[in-house]
């Protein structure tokens, strides 16, 4: 049981003296979720509006769809992925195969269906008086729908919160996608699985104690965001 | 400002409003009066253009207008009978309405204008959540926030419904004012009959969907069963009989029409016609309207509740007080069918 409590040492370790690998993997992490919640939060809210707020046939059938797509496995799409993206793939001669954009495109398909349907959820869940207040003030539909959306911010915020913690904890797409290439686009949670692996229980929890400590932020500061707005 | 012509609506395949011809004039005040589910709330939205009829044309100021078009989007508005304050301050409420029509010039004391109008300080009230209100100051606040804009119409949908006493004068007086102000015509669907026969200049009355002007009908829904010499009849809770004739294809709502019915003291319907009937009643409220030459006086009638204007000199000779039971007198044929 050793391990555990070298794993807490080494994970403040591995900060303080500033281990040019951790944080390699560190940024790996950032910018891969930063890029694909930023994609998905600009695609998905919108989508998750028009979900939720008009009715239009095949409005269930899409709803049970997207719900079906908030347990997608993290293999299953980074295996798609990349069929996708391989050099005799469809996408192959994008070459995103093994870079960060490439383990983006990953996430944001694993984030997507949670922003969608926590947006539309939040959304349906509206006062249906909104909307009458809201054109009986003078909006127009466009209006109607960023002050229905700023309404449910928190419901957005929410949704951010938990695709976040999704995007950042993945490891299949990661492995996949990126193919964990030191220095490039080892993440995190790819280079839990290699230590782990090589028997390194330590450094793999020092890893995971790492990302736990990236999260903590992530949560403190959307909760600081929820408070403000 | 409103012409209605023949306009239906349904929801869900059930007719719930059909109104055959109607006006509003400009800068007039106009009651709305009738049970839940007459379809008031429906006539609002469409007055305010946040639904299309069904079938039927409704013109506004002689044109035919898109609902949500830039043409009335920002001259009517509607205040419904539960507002819904978005989450952030009054201030930002109330202002909101100004800030999509990008008229933000002087803003503050427009705010602070409107909120004064309702009897809210701006000190006191600019800055707080709309978490942090009473009821009957969310509805002020509402109310400030369609007052900001001058409207040319404004809608209210039983806007004292919910709020206490002191509420509903400020409600009732800053929607006064929009008329005397700016000459706002205003509609307002509320069960306050004291509000309406004060202030309204014409008081449209509304059942199952249907329009009644000049008198509140008393409207008697089934069972009727089949009685002597073919006419129908229908027991109230307190055992009285209504008699009605057979009604035509279709038809199925009874509506007493208050305008035929005659009041008198028990015992001194003696020079009764033949086929009139009577019915006992008490009296419950006797209210002097606006005119001051007629007295809505309502009578209860076993479950009914039969709401009459009277000649001020007819209850004064007749001593009428509320408690004081009276004979109604109504002739039978002239019950109507809808």
């Amino acid at each position: 049981m050793d391990f555990i409590q070298d794993g807490f040492i080494q994970a403040f370790a591995l900060l303080l003296n500033r281990d040019a690998a951790t944080y390699s993997a560190i940024s790996a992490t950032l910018r891969a979720s930063g890029l694909a919640m930023t994609a998905s939060l600009l695609l998905g809210i919108p989508l998750g509006y028009l979900l939720g707020y008009f009715d239009f046939r095949l409005k269930k059938q899409i709803r049970i769809i997207v719900d079906t797509l908030l347990a997608l496995p993290t293999v299953f799409i980074g295996l798609v992925i990349y069929a996708l993206l391989t050099r005799n793939g469809p996408l192959g001669e994008a070459g995103l195969l093994f870079t960060i954009p490439g383990i983006a495109i990953g996430q944001m398909i694993l984030s997507l269906p949670i922003i969608i349907a926590l947006t539309a959820t939040a959304v349906e869940a509206v006062d249906r008086n909104l909307c009458i207040t809201l054109m009986s003030l003078g909006a127009n539909r466009k209006q109607v729908a960023v002050t229905t959306l700023w309404e449910v911010r928190l419901g957005i915020v929410a949704a951010a919160v938990t695709a976040t913690g999704r995007v950042l904890t993945e490891v299949g797409i990661s492995l996949m996608v990126g193919g964990n290439i030191k220095w490039h686009t080892r993440t995190i949670t790819t280079a839990i699985a290699l230590e782990t692996s090589k028997g390194e229980f330590g450094m793999g929890i020092a890893l995971g104690l790492v990302l736990l400590l990236i999260a903590l932020t992530v949560n403190i500061s959307l909760a600081g965001l929820r408070r403000r707005i | 400002m409103y012409q209605i012509h023949g306009i239906e609506h349904y929801y869900g395949g059930k007719q719930v409003l059909s109104i055959g011809q109607a006006s509003i004039m400009p800068a007039s005040i106009t009651g709305l009066i009738g049970p839940n589910g007459s379809g008031k709330s429906t006539l609002l939205k469409i007055l305010g253009f946040l639904e299309e009829p069904t079938s039927g044309a409704i013109l506004f100021k002689g044109r035919k207008v898109v609902p949500l078009s830039d043409e009335v989007r920002f001259r009517v508005t509607l205040l419904t009978q539960e507002p819904y304050l978005m989450r952030r301050s009054v201030f930002d409420n109330v202002a909101y309405g100004l800030k999509i029509r990008n008229d933000t010039g002087d803003m503050t004391r427009r705010v602070r204008g409107a909120l004064a109008q309702v009897g809210l300080d701006m000190e006191n009230f600019a800055g707080r959540k709309w978490s942090a209100l009473s009821g009957g100051e969310a509805q002020r606040v509402a109310l400030a926030a369609r007052l900001v804009l001058r409207p040319e119409v404004l809608l209210l949908d039983e806007p004292t419904a919910s709020v206490d006493f002191f509420s509903a004068r400020l409600i009732q007086k800053a929607s006064l004012k929009a008329r005397e102000e700016w000459g706002a015509t205003l509609v307002v669907a509320t069960h306050d009959w004291q509000w309406l026969y004060e202030t309204c200049d014409t008081v449209l009355h509304l059942m199952h969907g249907r329009l009644f002007q000049g008198g509140l009908g008393c409207a008697l829904e089934g069972p009727w069963l089949i009685g002597q010499k073919g006419l129908l009849q229908r027991q109230l809770e307190d055992g009285q009989v209504v008699v009605a004739r057979e009604p035509g294809e279709g038809k199925h709502l009874a509506v007493l029409d208050p305008s035929r019915l005659e009041v008198t003291l028990p015992g001194q319907n003696f020079l009764m016609k033949r086929n009139i009937k009577t019915l006992k009643g008490i009296i419950t409220r006797l209210f002097l309207e606006r005119s001051g030459s007629r007295v809505q006086t309502a009578i209860k009638v076993g479950e009914l509740l039969i709401t009459l204007h009277m000649e001020r000199e007819k209850v004064e000779a007749l001593k009428l007080y509320p408690g004081k039971e009276v004979d109604i007198l109504y002739d039978p044929l002239e019950i109507k069918w809808f």
